[in-house]
């Protein structure tokens, strides 16, 4: 395994053939003894960062008084670096333009380039992607029970296909390259045909390289009404959030893997984060005034622990439609690809701050710190708002005919499951002493990952040495050796272990294709106040028990939503026969 | 510097200064430690490029608890080809719950009738949360914990009652007195925490803090992360410039 890439000259690493047990514990006992005396002084090891050629392997942003593991200074992820445009003066392109609304009627017909856009962030000019040079791409509304044609056409360098996240769609417009369409190449288009059956915020994505891709902003909104006009309830107004983050130093964009997704382990937790695209987002609301927010996280990896403030708060709906009671909360917890609404009330006059507010672990120190990313601040005045909205969010609705709906797979809630996975990893040729370091440290694993606690090595591990794995714990299949089968009507229960004794453990926020689900218990303990999802987070440790209502026929996938997890391989296909779509 | 003119000595946030077992047994487990950690750094595991991934089977007996705590620590981390079989008479935690989680609790021997008793924590998330995960505002964990105890007689005087504390027990939470069956059942909003069961005068929900002797004690999984400032494979600098010893 030799280390490719441009740049200076790059340690070279290669992976340890088998040696006789004694030589390996000779090496070992002498590489920790010797470690302090050959390890440079702190602020050497992170001489790398800023390296002078932008497109070429630099030092990850990480805090510098965080010692590297002895040997690793210098290392470079195994794959070459990507980053879009290369050679290009991003002057030349469009600046990107903050997502528009497209209301769109059935059977209306929207056209979608792929392109290459340019984008300002902490004050560095880099080429993204955008859908139709906006970022995020343009928030699609339009009503339950239509069909939209959307004409994507693709103008990246990149070959692409837009999935349509949470809808129950026709099969053969998912955007799954190599299981229901090709993917679309540079100058080709695709028409897709997008039926929303179900209200609720959705969104939309590629499906190819979204490690990359997704990251590089293509991602957008697609909201599905209801003819209720009453629906969500009241409200004083609505707001979209598309949550993400971005990891960038004084150059600009960090290099992403060209062939392989480097962060495969923990995936690629940016260090600057954004709502909508900015990363100074404000708001400013009247006193008493409820604000819906429509959160939806499109990061690769992070979950956000979303507060408010100190504003009170109730959760209303999620992926594919609302909860059976709303619910006071004091934050919001989004995984990747999950979406949540909520109502919020400000009361106070002055500056909240929206937030991503968490106790970050440093495994350096052993410890939990806190720590707050301001999201958006938000403004309130001292006018005072309607009082009317403001009386009826007191009021936590019942929503029954969502019971009502639910009442129907009741029967199925108690029965074993049907299938059961495992989450592991398995990992080979990765730098010896990540390699020992992590077996070493196996003491304790969160149950959810906040923050990059190892960013170095989490750097350096590549989709060509780790691999993420749902294994079927009945078959021992893993991931595109499972082959479920289904038929229309079936309601199946799935079991979903995350093992804490792989190699690195870590959350999955799980996400099932072109159907719906209800996470029926966590652990063991019944969920209380149940809605329909599509994705459902996994944490270390835990088991989950999903119910899957197989209504949609075709061919779908099953995977981890960390975009670097499922390009290092944690994925699967399953067939559900008969009906029509 | 420290009083006696030697290094400052690193005690890190977070971790508990409360030794979990008796100071003889703490000395064995400490070496136990020392070697147990050694053994697992130069991999014993299997080749060090490569590692398999365990089995279910053997995961499961991985998380089996064994004796004394510090000895438990280490092998509850090891990976299955280096992890000892359970030790006699060790219960398999319970079917539900995040059994890596769970927290075995050990008795002080401090209370009559204690000697041979052996307790558990269960953790898990509490059921409130439309979210799986149950977070407080400041993002630290809500969790739902129960108390039990195995071969422990109810008190001839007094009343077993189950705590949480934090790490540097500043902070303490009443879970409540064990009932008939020797099981108690609370919450917690700590990302790290020990469980005392104490032996209580009377049973009185207003305490907010023992004053009966420890009759069991349990630290949470999350607070066995152990610092690696200033010493190990990773020491750059004495511990104090990294804020310890302060």
């Amino acid at each position: 395994m030799g280390v490719r890439g441009g740049g200076p000259t790059r340690m070279r690493w290669r992976g340890a053939a088998p040696t006789p047990m004694r030589w390996r514990v000779l090496a070992s006992s002498l590489a920790i003894a010797l470690a302090p005396s050959l390890a440079a002084p702190l602020s050497a090891q992170h001489e790398m960062h800023g390296a002078p050629s932008a497109g070429a392997w630099r030092m990850i942003p990480m805090d510098a008084t965080m010692p590297m593991l002895p040997g690793l200074e210098g290392a470079v992820p195994v794959v070459a670096p990507f980053l879009p445009g290369q050679g290009m003066d991003a002057a030349m392109l469009p600046e990107a333009r903050p997502s528009e609304i497209v209301v769109m009627a059935d059977g209306d017909t929207l056209d979608i380039a792929v392109s290459m856009v340019r984008r300002t962030i902490g004050g560095h000019q880099s080429v993204m992607f955008g859908y139709n040079g906006q970022y995020p791409g343009p928030l699609i509304q339009a009503p339950k029970d239509a069909t939209l044609i959307v004409r994507v056409r693709n103008e990246i360098e990149m070959p692409t296909t837009v999935h349509w996240h949470g809808v129950r769609l026709d099969n053969r417009f998912d955007g799954v390259a190599g299981v229901t369409q090709d993917a679309i190449g540079q100058g080709e288009s695709f028409t897709y045909e997008v039926h929303v059956p179900d209200a609720g915020m959705f969104w939309y994505h590629p499906h190819v390289r979204e490690d990359v891709q997704q990251d590089l902003g293509l991602f957008g909104n697609l909201l599905v009404t209801s003819p209720d006009p009453d629906h969500y309830g009241p409200s004083h107004r609505e707001e979209v959030f598309v949550l993400d983050d971005v990891l960038v130093d004084e150059q600009g964009l960090l290099p992403w893997g060209e062939s392989a997704p480097t962060h495969a382990l923990m995936g690629r937790f940016g260090n600057v984060m954004m709502v909508n695209g900015e990363t100074d987002h404000r708001l400013t609301v009247d006193r008493g005034e409820v604000v819906r927010f429509f959160l939806t996280n499109v990061a690769n990896a992070r979950t956000f622990n979303v507060t408010f403030g100190g504003a009170r708060v109730k959760v209303v709906a999620s992926d594919v439609g609302r909860f059976e009671r709303e619910q006071w909360i004091e934050s919001v917890v989004i995984a990747p690809a999950e979406r949540y609404v909520v109502d919020v009330r400000f009361d106070e006059p002055g500056e909240v701050a929206i937030a991503n507010t968490i106790q970050a672990i440093n495994h350096f120190r052993g410890e939990f710190y806190p720590h707050v990313d301001t999201l958006s601040l938000v403004t309130v005045t001292d006018r005072p708002a309607e009082q009317a909205i403001g009386t009826a969010f007191e009021t936590l609705r019942e929503h029954a005919e969502v019971t009502d709906e639910i009442e129907r797979f009741r029967p199925f809630f108690g029965r074993e499951p049907d299938h059961e996975l495992e989450t592991t990893v398995r990992v080979r040729n990765l730098p010896q002493s990540i390699v020992l370091s992590m077996e070493a440290d196996t003491l304790y694993v969160p149950p959810m990952e906040w923050n990059d606690a190892m960013p170095m090595m989490n750097w350096l591990s590549t989709g060509e040495q780790v691999t993420w794995i749902l294994r079927d714990r009945r078959t021992g299949a893993e991931n595109e050796e499972i082959d479920w089968r289904f038929d229309v009507g079936d309601v199946v229960k799935i079991r979903i272990h995350n093992t804490p004794d792989s190699f690195h453990p870590m959350n999955h926020p799980m996400h099932i294709h072109g159907q719906r689900f209800l996470v029926l218990t966590m652990d063991g303990v019944e969920n209380e106040n149940l809605v329909w999802k599509d994705t459902a987070i996994v944490p270390v440790g835990s088991t989950v028990d999903l119910l899957v209502e197989m209504s949609n026929p075709g061919r779908w996938m099953m995977h981890c939503h960390i975009a670097e997890h499922l390009h290092a391989g944690m994925m699967f296909g399953f067939t559900v026969d008969g009906g029509t779509p | 510097m420290h009083a006696d003119g030697g290094p400052p000595r690193c005690e890190a946030p977070g971790n508990a200064r409360i030794p979990l077992v008796s100071t003889s047994v703490s000395r064995l487990a400490s070496g136990m430690n020392a070697i147990l950690t050694l053994v697992t750094a130069i991999g014993l595991a299997g080749p060090a490029a490569t590692v398999a991934t365990p089995t279910a089977h053997a995961s499961e007996a991985v998380a089996a608890p064994a004796g004394p705590s510090h000895p438990s620590m280490v092998v509850a981390g090891l990976p299955s080809a280096c992890a000892p079989a359970p030790l006699p008479g060790t219960r398999p935690l319970p079917p539900l719950g995040p059994e890596y989680y769970a927290i075995e609790l050990f008795t002080t021997r401090n209370v009559p009738g204690s000697g041979y008793a052996r307790g558990f924590a269960d953790v898990t998330v509490a059921p409130s949360s439309p979210f799986v995960v149950a977070l407080t505002a400041d993002g630290s964990y809500r969790y739902d914990v129960r108390v039990s105890l195995e071969r422990m007689n109810a008190p001839r005087g007094g009343r077993l009652v189950a705590w949480v504390t934090t790490p540097e027990i500043d902070r303490v939470v009443r879970i409540g007195a064990l009932d008939e069956h020797m099981s108690a059942s609370g919450s917690v909003e700590w990302n790290q925490f020990l469980v005392v069961v104490t032996l209580e005068a009377s049973d009185d929900p207003a305490a907010t803090a023992w004053s009966g002797p420890v009759a069991f004690r349990g630290m949470s999984r999350s607070g066995m992360m152990h610092t690696m400032v200033g010493h190990g494979a990773l020491q750059q600098e004495n511990c104090a410039a990294y804020g310890y010893g302060n």
